[in-house]
């Protein structure tokens, strides 16, 4: 027992020695999760601003200005030119020179004075759906608020010949004032809208997942291109006390990415920490687990360095894409939904954000944790059996 | 020219023999590209969320139908003592709607009334969505509840969605990442085969020659832009099939501005292998720098505007932002050459950079060895 | 520049080198060297490891800058200017693996230009040289070692320099193909093509028309070989005697001898004066009672003069004595330590080892020879345990079957082919490991260390980097780290391959120490004069053993006669009788020509001085000799390949 345990160590320093030595090991571990997280959180923004809109205003009156003017109100518009005709507009519209236009026909402002509904056209680039679906959101909004302005402000002459008397809407006998239903809107847990909170704590689990499959595999199959594993293979160490030996100094070192990753979520977005950090950090380690896992799965399919990192192609971006850490998992096509259910990252995503951003604990998180928890098992004892069937 | 003939042969030979690389190089392109343009949407819906109903009236509940008729949302169920709140923190639902204590009275007493829509943030971008969605559903209540039709209203905005009216966010999607997915493979298999002399050491051999450094060069890079040129067309192919993408704009302005962008991106591989003598360490500084920064600095999922000016910059370096353009440009809004006319002079320019840089090294090498 | 030399070198120059100095940092590689080299001849640079040989090339080669120097010319110009003309051949292989042997030939043959007819034509012809026309169609990656070279240097050739550089072309490669690649250079520089070749095989070297001595980045003695040989100013005893291990310690302590090296079957003894010095050489052994077989004198060997002259520079490798920390315990020499009963492996369709049976006994060195891709590292790794035997029964330190016990693997060491220290650790890093996971006792550790530190000769580096170690000395740690734990089976694969003479001796006075205490020894080696030493040999060729036995016994079931010739010109001599008899009954050894003939001594003697005589080629001397195990080795390989029926991997 206390040979076998002698013999643990011997390898274990071997591996840390080996490891301490590998600049570009330490290098790997540092650099490409910050700028991955920075890189993503600063990039991946679709908050709408400064939307280029372009005006054809044939009506040239009071009205219209003042129709021009709430929509650039609005810190989401910006008008970028003024055109004579529709089909002029629609030429840069075309050309991507504009995100949107509006059509303001000649009788606008007569219909307005006459208390007549007037038609405006508002022209969309739907070539980038999100936007343009937020675009014509905000635009709805503008001119919604811009028809209570008129509507209060214009004493009514007469009382609505009312289709209100649907079987829908009670009916409600005349008033001067108006009923009127106001959204209150509250945004929990990122009141502020920063998509980088979304982004940043969904990313971390992908990045923990892809150090530990990369680093893992590297180190794996080094050995194999070397040759030395032979010699490894030859000694009297037990295969498991090989595997677990190279495993745990990797360990070690990527549970550090936990405590790097969320200090720079911390630092340099102002990611909260609302639940438990021991928590998070178990989690993590479970991903960094799964992570090894799946490149020391990796490392038993391949002869060389170049093979495990090509081979990475396979496996990680959809791991990645299929974790709802960059877009909402909602957006997905129905079939593929079910599927995220078998990704690792998309279960610490939800224990990400409920730890992070929401406050939850356990009691909440209970089944992503087992689901994690799982994976990393399963993941685990498949690589290390594939890697002792080949060692043996 | 024999000599460059003669090298991009070989690579030619080479990629053929290799069963990897040649699936690396046709395979995975396409399964990228259809990965990406299937699963990175941002158009949500059925969103679930759930209503409380305080007030429990005919006119609350035809709220809650109105909220039941939007393609944004579907409905769960609230258990009966639980609080709205709950759901959010369990992921049950992505937003709630509260309505409150005498919603029906007030409406008939002609007053204002409110309701509260709680929305989960965390994702900012459907919180945003979420938002705009449950906004309109109210107003266009309030709207019809104080008898005012729509087309009664003084201003009636019709909005019309051109060039991708059915907002599938593919067509957005597909083509950046046909793009992106050009702006990672060629440049990653220019890059292994020029690591690959200097690691494998073979690359003494062409020193000892005297082949020049520029003919070394262009060999390889002819032999990649030609395996480039076949993944640009089977990605096409695909995306066409696949997103229902097709040329709409000029044909002539896609295929220069292509040849354009594949020049620049083998370049920009062959420089990292030339500057990276080991395999694995100049896949990483593709995927990294290449990937990455055309992934996320391009536009090709979020319009360029909403980068933070202070890196925003940065994407005017990255050839894949101007190949985006030209994509959406010929394939989705059917423009032609007004917009493009400067990109194949910039893209040829950022290519010629990098090919100068790799020259610059290889000659370089040539003499200290 | 000067056209008659002393020494007779009347051609006109084609390298001139003065001062040359090469520096990488602080290290200075090349200190101060002049060369001048010859049209036509064949320049030896020979040297141990990290003498600076490889700089020399680089810089000649034209794809390096040297530091600085007085004249570097290549036919009168820059070496980067001379590139046109100058072949270069790197140490690595520098052929693509994944293109063919037409490829490869084609894809070199356009970046000089050629036409696609003198492409054609030319690698066709260096392939028939060569024998390979056959395998144009295959990857070079699936050649064996030997072909390998063979095609780097048809790439070289093919566009006909007038310069050869040739930076150790024919290490780890068989004998029989080293013979083949040196027939080709001769023939070569018959033709007026001068060839720099480094080489770590001293027999080759005597081929060379001159030779430098490099040692620690200057050149110490240059000449022809003869020239070289004769500087020590000694003469040579061929010593065969009973116990050569005692003989060799006996014979070192004589006054009158100069040095004693052991070499094959015999012991090479220098002495100043070949009388005195046998004299004193058969009292000395008559007083320790060691039964002497034959004394014979002889001018030194190339290797005689290098081993001599490297003790003289670098002392000679006194190992410590090996730190033992337990008795042997498998005292039963009845016992088998390693056993194969026929074990056949597969790949593919591919038979690499075709039902081999072994039996080796704790206490025996077991030799197994054979030419490159013969199957000797398949056998190991199937014996050790590390390959499955697609048939067969093997038998391990007493465990039958495939499944290898801790326990069993406790008691192996295995030293591999491929370098088998961690590279990015340190020596001491490296020792620390494998004396940890074999579990050697804390106490004795240090110890051990320090004894591997000073077999390899490294005493002080022990923080240095093992990846940053010239090869020769990598072996000497890996060889002790591999018996650090005292194991009782061995495994030696090519443990001495680009270790110099001086070190391989010392590798093998360890071997056999260590089977004197009863430790089986399995190894493999390309020098045969080394296999000399085992108790057992085997000879592999295509997956089987086609002869096996002691030394003796193999070179006994030998038909025929061996005759060494001297001759003026070796080279045409044995064109000529390859012409008239089969291949490979002749062949070249140093500076001699060793012919197999059948009919006896005397009358067989005569013939072939006849049969060279009537050819305009003198013979100074002719006898018939023992045969050396490399002779039966070449003998063997050639026979049973027959005509046309290559080694392959």
């Amino acid at each position: 027992m206390f040979v076998e345990l002698g013999r643990w160590l011997a390898l274990f320093v071997k591996e840390l020695r080996q490891i301490g030595r590998n600049r570009r090991l330490i290098v790997m571990l540092i650099i490409p999760p910050t700028v991955n997280l920075v890189l993503f959180g600063f990039a991946l923004n679709p908050t709408v601003t400064n939307l280029r809109l372009g005006v054809v205003d044939n009506s040239s009156s009071a009205e219209s200005r003042e129709l021009v003017t709430a929509f650039t109100e609005s810190l989401a518009f910006k008008v970028t030119g003024y055109y004579l005709s529709e089909s002029e507009m629609s030429e840069d519209l075309s050309e991507g020179k504009l995100n949107a236009g509006i059509v303001i026909p000649s009788d606008y402002a007569d219909k307005r004075t006459r208390g007549e509904s007037a038609n405006i056209q508002l022209l969309v680039d739907a070539v980038d759906s999100n936007t343009a679906t937020i675009a014509a959101g905000y635009a709805g909004r503008i001119v919604a608020s811009l028809n209570q302005t008129i509507v209060a402000s214009t004493p009514r002459k007469s009382p609505q010949a009312a289709p209100g008397g649907s079987a829908q809407t009670p009916s409600v006998p005349p008033r001067a004032s108006r009923a009127s239903i106001t959204p209150r809107v509250a945004l929990l847990y990122n009141p502020a809208l920063l998509n980088s909170w979304f982004i940043v704590t969904g990313l971390i689990g992908a990045l923990l997942v892809l150090q530990g499959s990369i680093v893992a595999a590297a180190s794996m199959v080094r050995e194999k291109e070397v040759g030395t594993i032979e010699q490894l293979l030859m000694t009297p160490a037990e295969a498991g006390a090989i595997i677990t030996a190279k495993i745990a100094p990797i360990f070690l070192l990527l549970t550090a990415d936990i405590g790097l990753s969320l200090t720079v979520a911390r630092i340099v977005f102002g990611v909260p920490v609302r639940g438990s950090l021991l928590l998070f950090v178990v989690s993590g380690s479970l991903c960094v687990l799964s992570g090894i896992g799946i490149g020391t799965m990796i490392a038993t399919f391949v002869n060389s360095q170049q093979q495990a990192q090509l081979m990475s192609f396979f496996v990680n971006p959809p791991l990645i894409l299929l974790s709802g850490a960059m877009t909402p998992i909602e957006a997905m096509p129905q079939w593929i939904q079910p599927l995220t259910l078998l990704n690792p990252v998309r279960h610490f995503g939800v224990i990400s954000r409920g730890i992070l951003l929401k406050g939850t604990g356990m009691d909440v998180l209970y089944p992503n944790f087992l689901a994690l928890l799982g994976f990393c098992i399963l993941l685990v004892s498949i690589s290390a059996w594939r890697f002792r069937r080949q060692l043996r | 020219m024999r000599r460059v003939v003669a090298q991009a042969r070989k690579e030619l030979t080479q990629v053929m023999r290799d069963r990897l690389t040649l699936a690396l190089a046709l395979v995975l392109p396409l399964a990228l590209l259809a990965l990406n343009g299937t699963a990175i949407s941002l158009s949500v819906t059925d969103l679930p969320i759930v209503v409380q109903d305080l007030d429990a009236t005919a006119s609350s509940r035809s709220l809650v139908e109105a909220f039941r008729g939007s393609l944004t949302f579907r409905i769960v169920e609230l258990k009966p003592d639980e609080q709205p709140e709950e759901a959010l923190l369990e992921n049950r639902a992505r937003a709630a709607i509260v309505i409150p204590r005498g919603f029906e009275r007030d409406l008939l007493r002609r007053e204002s009334t409110e309701t509260q829509v709680l929305i989960d943030a965390s994702d900012a971008n459907t919180a945003n969505v979420m938002r705009g969605a449950a906004t309109a559903v109210i107003q266009k209540f309030s709207a019809s509840v104080s008898g005012v039709a729509a087309s009664g209203l003084p201003i009636n905005l019709e909005t019309r969605l051109w060039f991708n009216p059915g907002r599938q966010s593919d067509k957005y999607i597909a083509p950046s990442m046909l793009a992106v997915g050009l702006a990672l493979f060629p440049p990653l298999l220019a890059a292994l085969a020029m690591s690959r002399e200097g690691e494998q050491k073979t690359i003494m051999q062409v020193y000892v020659s005297s082949i020049t450094a520029g003919e070394y060069l262009l060999g390889k890079v002819a032999a990649y832009f030609l395996i480039a040129l076949a993944e640009w067309f089977l990605s096409l192919l695909l995306s066409f099939a696949m997103f229902g993408l097709s040329v709409r704009g000029d044909p002539s302005a896609l295929f220069v501005c292509t040849v354009a962008y594949l020049f620049t991106n083998v370049c920009f591989g062959a420089m990292v292998g030339v500057r990276i003598p080991n395999q694995a360490a100049a896949i990483q500084a593709v995927q990294i720098v290449g990937f990455l920064l055309s992934y996320l600095l391009s536009g090709a999922i979020f319009p360029l505007s909403n980068i933070p000016v202070q890196i925003r910059w940065i994407s005017n370096l990255i050839p894949a932002r101007y190949y985006i353009d030209v994509v959406r440009d010929t394939l989705v809004r059917g423009s032609g050459w007004e917009g493009l006319w400067l990109t194949p002079f910039i893209l040829s320019g950022i290519g010629l950079f990098f090919f100068l840089m790799a020259w610059m090294r290889i000659r370089r090498m040539q003499i200290e060895a | 520049m000067n056209p008659t030399e002393p020494n007779g070198r009347s051609k006109e120059s084609a390298i001139r080198v003065r001062g040359l100095v090469k520096h990488y940092g602080k290290t200075q590689a090349v200190r101060g060297i002049d060369l001048d080299i010859g049209v036509g001849e064949i320049y030896g640079l020979i040297g141990p490891d990290g003498a600076g040989k490889t700089s020399v090339f680089q810089i000649l080669g034209g794809v390096m800058p040297e530091t600085s120097s007085v004249e570097t010319a290549m036919l009168g110009k820059p070496p980067r200017e001379a590139r046109n003309y100058t072949g270069y051949l790197t140490q690595t292989f520098s052929l693509y693996q994944d293109l063919t042997v037409r490829e490869n030939l084609r894809y070199m043959g356009d970046l000089r230009l050629l036409s696609k007819h003198d492409i054609e034509e030319r690698g066709m012809h260096y392939l028939r040289l060569f024998d390979m026309d056959r395998f144009t169609e295959r990857l070079a990656g699936r050649l064996s070692g030997g072909m390998k070279q063979k095609l780097a240097l048809a790439c070289a050739l093919i566009a006909e320099p007038r310069i050869l550089l040739l930076d150790e072309p024919t290490t780890g490669v068989d004998p029989v193909s080293r013979r083949e690649f040196w027939d080709t250079l001769a023939s070569l520089s018959s033709e007026g093509m001068t060839i720099v070749v480094a080489t770590p095989y001293l027999d080759e070297a005597e081929r060379c028309t001159h030779l430098s001595l490099m040692f620690n980045g200057t050149i110490i003695r240059t000449g022809t070989p003869k020239e070289l040989k004769s500087s020590l100013g000694l003469k040579r005893l061929e010593v065969r005697a009973s116990d050569l291990g005692r003989a060799e310690s006996v014979l070192q302590d004589e006054p009158a001898i100069e040095d004693v090296q052991r070499f094959g079957d015999r012991l090479d003894v220098m002495v100043r004066d070949s009388e005195n010095g046998t004299v004193a050489a058969r009292n000395a052994l008559g007083k320790q009672n060691i039964a002497i077989g034959q004394i014979r004198t002889g001018d030194p060997t190339l290797e005689n003069t290098f081993v001599s002259l490297l003790r003289d520079l670098e002392g000679d490798h006194h190992s410590p004595p090996f730190p033992r920390s337990r008795e042997f315990q498998e005292r039963s020499a009845d016992a088998v330590a390693i056993g194969a009963e026929g074990v056949s492996k597969y790949f593919g369709d591919f038979a690499a080892v075709k039902g081999i049976d072994l039996t080796i006994r704790y206490g025996e060195i077991y030799g197994l020879l054979g030419a490159n891709g013969a199957g000797k590292t398949t056998t190991i790794k199937m014996l050790c345990g590390l390959l499955e035997p697609t048939d067969g029964l093997i038998e391990l330190a007493g465990e039958r079957g495939r499944a290898r016990s801790q326990f069993v693997r406790q008691r192996l060491g295995y030293m591999s082919q491929k370098f088998s220290l961690y590279d990015d650790l340190t020596i001491e890093e490296n020792l620390d490991f494998f004396a940890g996971v074999y579990g050697v006792p804390r106490t004795e550790r240090e110890k051990k260390k320090k004894w591997v530190m000073e077999f390899s000769g490294l005493q002080g580096q022990e923080k240095m980097l093992t990846g940053e170690l010239p090869g020769g000395w990598k072996q000497r740690v890996a060889f002790g780290s591999a018996i650090l734990h005292e194991p009782s089976v061995l495994f030696l694969d090519e443990p001495t391959s680009g270790v110099d003479p001086l070190a391989r001796r010392a590798f093998w006075r360890m071997i056999n120490e260590l089977a004197d205490r009863g430790v089986a020894v399995l190894v493999t080696t390309h020098y045969l004069e080394e296999a000399e030493q085992c108790n057992r040999l085997g000879f592999m060729v295509a997956g089987e053993v086609v002869a096996e036995g002691t030394p003796t016994s193999v070179k006994a079931a030998q038909s025929g006669h061996l005759i060494s010739i001297v001759t003026d010109r070796p080279q045409a001599a044995s064109n000529f009788l390859k012409s008239v008899m089969d291949p490979w009954r002749v062949s070249i050894f140093g500076d001699r020509l060793h012919v197999v003939i059948e009919e006896d001594g005397v009358r067989g003697v005569d013939g072939l001085k006849k049969l060279l005589a009537d050819n305009g080629i003198e013979v100074y001397g002719a006898s018939e000799e023992t045969r050396s195990l490399e002779d039966v080795f070449i003998a063997v390989v050639e026979q049973r390949r027959g005509p046309g029926d290559r080694l392959e991997e």
